[in-house]
């Protein structure tokens, strides 16, 4: 009796014992997910690749650390929310804060504004290659704040319009001959093509779609940078001219799975991400890339929406300055070495690729290899564009299926990211 | 002391020591994964905290806000949040007892591939509420799916009231018959024979040995399920994120939809509000499920 008892205690014991270590932090624990030491001769670098770019990330990688650096790269990636939401998180412990970090533009303000960032000022100094002129504008400049370096860009990845070549040629031959179509170009040929039932449009993903038709509207998410201004004219066409279109029957329907059918030959224009491209491959047709549709075929008032992934790193005390050098090591290295990136679908941010026809076959190089095609790139850095980033995805499509009135629209999120705005008390 | 005392006193002690050991993994794991997230979570709903810089205690701000500013949009997502939360706890709740208990009766009769249909109802528990959602997304495809094939119609079910909630409802119910059908298969396993034979002999009809016998001799399961159910429902997530997308307009969009996004959406933190929205929320389970019990017990 007294042995089981002896067990049972042991057992007991054991299991707390157990379920205690398990929750703690073990140092290997800290290797896996990140690292404060400053002696570690491994860079542990976050990123938010969890899908068939994920492995592209990861080669590139691997073939840095065949180059025998110093201080070899180890990659972590994890879901985007999942890394976002750990971020706060590790950077105030100060515990496991990656050395090196992927977030996406739009995010640098805040965390900018929050003090998390460390500014890659000094760092850049031994390493004048990363600098203006070696980078896609766009996505060089928004890392730029106040004078300070806050980021060095891997890409530079844009929304556009995926078409079916042959479909366009049956319907409306002429309207690529500038590589813009138009809202007005794609009405008329979607207008022919109904009696076929052809789709002219795709119902996508809007947020891309109206940030870049406001902009071209003349609207800017900001004036001070800090309060919204969204509540006017501009949104209101932007919303309405899609409206338009979908009650004239020329897009795809609520319910229907844009990608599926245009993929099987029954969409004309689907305008998607160059994300997309290798998924778009699928189709079994001659299919194009071009710019988003624009109001007007003049590539000068042309808006591509965009946005770019960014080597940040935040703030660690414990960070080395060799550790820092062995970053800056990396973040040339990709410079110079960023073919692989192409293919995922993505345009490297550098233009040290201009020099090698591989990439330039790519279809999504296009929004690269002409300086007036890169003015057409557009980051929208506000600082709140998260908060209209979750209402355009929440309520667009509503408006455009005509389960939301037009005129709400626009007032409703003025509302609704100005009430978020004022809970913020960081650096405004 | 003689030796008898000592014995005695040992095993007092022992006694005393022993549930707690017993108890303990269960009381780290409930410290750690529920009473401190809790009690933090409490505090930070009295801050302006936003995940990032140190918590300001706020007093009651963030509670004024969400229930007395009518010109706060986050007093306008506590309402449609929790209107639409109580809903789907309405819808849910009688199918998630009611369709398990009348399967589990179905399958006490021993009929033949019994065991077949009951893996079959419980397999889907096993799943992932994700797996669950892109089975049922491509099942009510406008395009390609087979339930608007079979029904012929072309509406958009998922995004169309009121057929978003009646797929949202279908969804959970095939997601969580398993769990409860198990329950009561053991409770009717339970039930002595002597009863139903007894019933015989007097007569009663199949629905009269249901309602007099089964029913009763299985509330204290019932109520168990009942209130674990309706728990489980108030905290639904996953189903409206993926397969209605919270609409249309903001239809079927839940409250813990609208703290999740608040705490940690694509914008700066408003982890404060989020927190206050989420103990209101606990503060509701809480109640209801105390008149559950009140009620239940009260009947008995």
């Amino acid at each position: 009796m007294r042995v089981k008892k002896f067990a049972s205690i042991v057992l007991m014991v054991g299991v707390c014992v157990s379920i205690l270590a398990g929750c703690g932090n073990s140092s290997d624990d800290s290797k896996s997910s990140g690292s404060s030491k400053g002696g570690s001769n491994e860079i542990v670098f976050w990123n938010p690749f969890t899908g068939p770019d994920g492995s592209n990330i990861k080669a590139m990688v691997d073939e840095y650390n065949k180059t025998n650096p110093e201080f070899k790269v180890k990659n972590v990636s994890m879901k985007e929310g999942d890394m976002y939401t750990k971020i706060p998180t590790v950077v105030n412990s100060g515990k496991n804060i990656p050395d090196l970090n992927i977030i996406h533009a739009e995010r640098i303000k805040q965390y900018k504004d929050n003090d998390m960032l460390q500014a890659y000022d000094d760092a850049l100094t031994d390493y004048p290659e990363i600098k203006a002129e070696n980078y896609v504008p766009e996505s060089w400049n928004i890392g730029d704040l106040d004078g300070s370096r806050y980021s060095v860009p891997l890409d530079i990845h844009t929304s556009g319009t995926y078409y079916n070549k042959e479909l366009v040629e049956k319907y409306t031959p002429n309207a690529l001959d500038d590589n813009i179509i138009t809202y007005d170009e794609i009405k008329e040929a979607g207008e022919k093509a109904q009696k076929d039932d052809v789709s002219a449009l795709g119902v996508t993903w809007m947020k891309p779609i109206l940030l870049s038709l406001y902009k071209q509207h003349g609207g800017e998410l900001s004036s001070d940078g800090i309060d919204p201004t969204l509540d006017n004219s501009a949104m209101e066409d932007s919303i309405a001219l899609w409206k338009e279109l979908y009650d004239s029957g020329i897009t795809t329907k609520d319910g229907e799975d844009p990608y599926q059918l245009f993929v099987a030959g029954k969409v004309m224009f689907y305008p998607e991400g160059i994300w997309m491209r290798n998924d778009v491959n699928e189709a079994q047709f001659d299919w194009g890339l071009t710019n988003a549709p624009q109001i007007s075929d003049d590539l000068s008032k042309a808006v591509n929406w965009s946005s770019s992934h960014q080597f940040v790193m935040f703030k660690n005390e414990n960070r080395s300055d060799e550790k820092t050098k062995g970053i800056m090591d990396f973040l040339e290295w990709v410079r110079t070495n960023s073919l692989e990136w192409a293919k995922a679908g993505q345009n490297p941010a550098t233009l040290d690729l201009l020099n090698n026809d591989e990439y330039l076959e790519m279809p999504q190089s296009m929004f690269i290899n002409d300086p007036a095609m890169q003015e057409t790139l557009t980051i929208f850095d506000y600082k709140y564009n998260g908060y209209v980033s979750e209402y355009m995805d929440a309520h667009a499509l509503d408006v455009i299926f005509g389960k939301a009135e037009v005129s709400d629209f626009a007032p409703s999120m003025q509302k609704e990211v100005a009430d978020k705005v004022a809970k913020d008390n960081s650096n405004k | 002391m003689s030796l008898s005392q000592k014995k005695k006193k040992g095993n007092q002690a022992q006694s005393k020591v022993f549930p707690w050991l017993f108890i303990a993994p269960h009381l780290v794991i409930f410290s750690i994964f529920f009473l401190i997230p809790v009690v933090f979570g409490i505090y930070i709903s009295f801050t302006d905290w936003d995940l990032v810089s140190s918590p300001n205690f706020v007093g009651l701000a963030n509670y004024q806000e969400i229930f007395t500013n009518q010109d706060s949009i986050f007093y306008t997502q506590l309402r449609t949040g929790l209107t639409n939360t109580f809903k789907f706890v309405i819808f849910v709740v009688p199918f998630c007892i009611m369709v398990p208990l009348l399967i589990a009766v179905a399958l006490n009769t021993k009929p033949k591939l019994g065991k077949f249909f009951q893996s079959l109802f419980y397999m889907p528990s096993l799943f992932a509420i994700s797996a669950v959602v892109i089975i049922w997304t491509l099942m009510f495809n406008v395009t390609y799916g087979p339930v608007n094939k079979l029904l012929g119609t072309s509406i958009p079910l998922t995004s169309t009231m009121p057929y978003a909630w009646v797929t949202l409802v279908v969804v959970t119910i095939w997601w969580t018959i398993g769990g409860n059908m198990i329950i009561y298969q053991a409770a009717l396993n339970g039930i002595p024979q002597d009863y139903y034979e007894a019933a015989d002999i007097d007569g009663a009809s199949s629905l009269q040995k249901f309602f007099k016998i089964t029913l009763p001799s299985i509330k204290g399961q019932i109520l168990y399920t009942l209130v674990v159910t309706t728990i489980a429902q108030f905290n639904v997530y996953g189903q409206p994120l993926m397969l209605t997308g919270g609409g249309p307009s903001d239809g079927t969009r839940v409250l813990l939809m609208y703290i999740q996004q608040n705490a940690f959406g694509s914008g700066q933190s408003i982890a404060g509000i989020a927190s206050a929205m989420a103990i209101v929320l606990g503060i509701c389970i809480m109640i209801v499920s105390a008149i559950q019990f009140k009620f239940l017990r009260t009947k008995n």
